[in-house]
């Protein structure tokens, strides 16, 4: 699972894959073995040294479910073999992607059976595999990709739920960028929290018992604003937030995720899972 | 498909090293050109203010740029053989000084090379932000010894644009007048050019309100050109009336940033774009005139407002 941590991944909704079997993974990787060396042939993808050979390898990821509903996580990884100046042969991966799906308990009561609901996909890798993979996945399953944005609103959850958790070690502040629209000049403004005092401050908002509610996160948000209010008499408020960045884990508006700590691994894919899903429907 | 430019950058290459070899060139020659690459493309750099003064008692003598040349690369080699020092005067008084670096083992690294640009009739020296910063003591003491001051300080003023820098410190650009009554709104052809017949009196007079204010506290002409502004407070937290069960705490720390290709513009255009209050906080507007854009704010004791403390 080390693997998952440190790395930036685009995120992905995908809708519900048509007759994919966990029995052929072995058949499937030979198939798009194939295809992606095909497609590199045609000068698609990107060459590193002397490609010796591509390998795609299908495997399930353990553990990365919510309830026993949800589907086993798929991995796909590209590993490339080459040749370094010595003559030595290296295999290295240099592309991977996983489909998860967790809690996503709503999304599975209307599917019919020949559909496999893994909502969420995240890519580490060239663009141009993610793109190669991403063809072969609707060509074979007959499902769609799109890319995961996320809005202020989610990320704002993100952010105070993110800074509620308690880490270990490697605490980092709570940082949250905010990009101002409507002006002719971009500015960016970032305002990072001391995760001491960020964790502080949820926690005196923080009040029901085991769930975290909307008047919770905008009260946290609000009392964010409203300090920097006073030092600025700026209304953060008006502006759009993009990024935030906790000791769990990044995500940007756009669709990246980078997660730091294994511990809340799950609560961070569900959130998404979440989204993936609202995505598709 | 992209156009393989390798081999005209090659052939270019090959071109100017012959050159060189023709007719000799030397380091010299090749830092002296470092430097005039350095001056068309300052901007790429990120420059650092420092503030010079002088001893008690100095007086202001005239400039003697050879004796300047002289003192700088004696106190500098003084303590360190290997270095490549190099000056160039450019138009606006400004004369550029190229120093590269080694260690009493090696040589001068070209690649990583130290400038400074120093105007004789000013106080003020803009050094390139330098990786390496166990060379700056010495750097410092050699332009206080060469250019007859006293002490030098590092100020907390930063920019990529190194003509705003001048413009700040050289109090070149429009500045306002502190004034604590607002001055009468003068003939200016700032009405907007599509009026929204609908708008009514009391937002038109709010807008003009903002325009002016807006004026008062950034002034008529162009704003310096920075691209950054950071803040590091340390101030208590303050709840609202609404947010009752919020206690107050001890200090609120944080880091703030304002990242902008235009700071002082952005910032400008926020109360009229409906995004901050006219006026602006002084914490932002005091930055050309108090001549600084890294900040620390401490709360001062017994005092609601967040005042500014010196490091």
């Amino acid at each position: 699972m080390a693997f998952l941590l440190r790395k930036q991944w685009a995120l992905y909704s995908v809708t519900p894959l048509y007759k994919f079997s966990y029995a052929n993974m072995k058949e499937y990787s030979r198939h798009l073995s194939a295809f992606v060396a095909a497609e590199k042939q045609k000068g698609l993808a990107m060459v590193v040294g002397i490609d010796l050979s591509i390998k795609v390898i299908f495997s399930t990821l353990l553990g990365l479910k919510g309830t026993d509903r949800d589907q086993a996580a798929i991995l796909v990884q590209i590993a490339s073999k080459t040749q370094t100046i010595s003559g030595k042969e290296e295999e290295k991966v240099v592309w991977s992607g996983w489909f998860c799906c967790v809690f996503g308990d709503e999304l599975l009561e209307n599917v019919p059976e020949d559909f496999i609901c893994l909502p969420l996909f995240l890519a580490n890798g060239a663009e141009t595999y993610t793109a190669i993979i991403g063809t072969w996945f609707q060509k074979t399953f007959d499902c769609c990709f799109s890319r995961l944005t996320i809005s202020p609103l989610n990320l704002a959850w993100m952010a105070a739920m993110w800074t509620g958790y308690k880490v270990d070690s490697h605490a980092v502040a709570t940082e949250l960028i905010f990009s101002v629209p409507c002006i002719p000049q971009r500015l960016d403004i970032s305002y990072a929290i001391h995760p001491e005092d960020a964790q502080a401050l949820w926690d005196t908002v923080q009040n029901t018992q085991g769930e975290v509610t909307q008047e919770e996160v905008d009260l946290f948000m609000d009392c964010l604003y409203s300090h920097f209010h006073r030092h600025f008499k700026i209304h953060l408020s008006a502006t759009r937030l993009v990024k935030v960045s906790t000791s769990i884990a990044s995500v940007h508006s756009d669709g990246n995720l980078k997660i730091l700590q294994s511990k809340y691994l799950i609560g961070v894919l569900m959130l998404l899972t979440e989204l993936a899903i609202l995505q598709i429907q | 498909r992209r156009l393989d430019m390798r081999p005209l950058k090659e052939a270019i290459a090959e071109a100017v090293v012959q050159l060189c070899q023709e007719n000799l060139a030397s380091i010299k020659e090749a830092a002296v050109l470092d430097i005039v690459y350095n001056h068309t493309f300052q901007n790429k750099r990120v420059w650092t203010v420092y503030q010079m003064t002088k001893a008690t008692g100095g007086e202001t003598d005239i400039f003697d740029f050879t004796a300047f040349k002289r003192k700088f690369k004696r106190r500098i080699q003084s303590s360190l053989i290997n270095v490549t020092i190099n000056f160039k005067e450019f138009e606006d008084n400004a004369i550029w000084i190229r120093i590269a670096w080694g260690t009493s083992y090696t040589k001068p690294n070209q690649y990583k090379a130290t400038y400074v640009v120093y105007h004789s009739q000013t106080p003020y020296a803009f050094i390139s932000k330098s990786i390496n910063r166990s060379n700056l003591p010495l750097l410092c003491q050699a332009l206080i010894v060469a250019s007859n001051y006293g002490d030098i300080r590092e100020m907390e003023l930063r920019s990529h644009c190194l003509d705003s820098l001048k413009d700040i410190v050289f109090k070149r650009y429009s500045q306002t007048f502190q004034t604590h009554h607002p001055k009468p709104l003068q003939e200016r052809n700032v009405a907007p050019e599509n009026v929204d017949p609908r708008l009514i009196q009391e937002d038109k007079s709010e807008k003009e309100r903002i325009q002016r204010v807006n004026r008062e506290v950034f002034g008529d002409g162009p704003q310096p050109k920075l691209e950054f502004a950071q803040y590091k407070l340390e101030t208590m937290f303050k709840s609202n009336p609404k947010m009752v069960n919020v206690s107050e705490r001890e200090s609120f720390r944080c880091l703030v940033k304002f990242s902008s290709p235009h700071l002082l513009e952005a910032l400008k255009s926020l109360a009229p774009a409906g995004m901050a209050d006219a006026p602006l906080s002084p914490l932002l507007t005091c930055i050309p005139h108090k001549a600084r854009n890294y900040f620390k704010i401490k709360e001062r004791k017994g005092v609601l407002a967040a005042s500014l403390v010196s490091p």
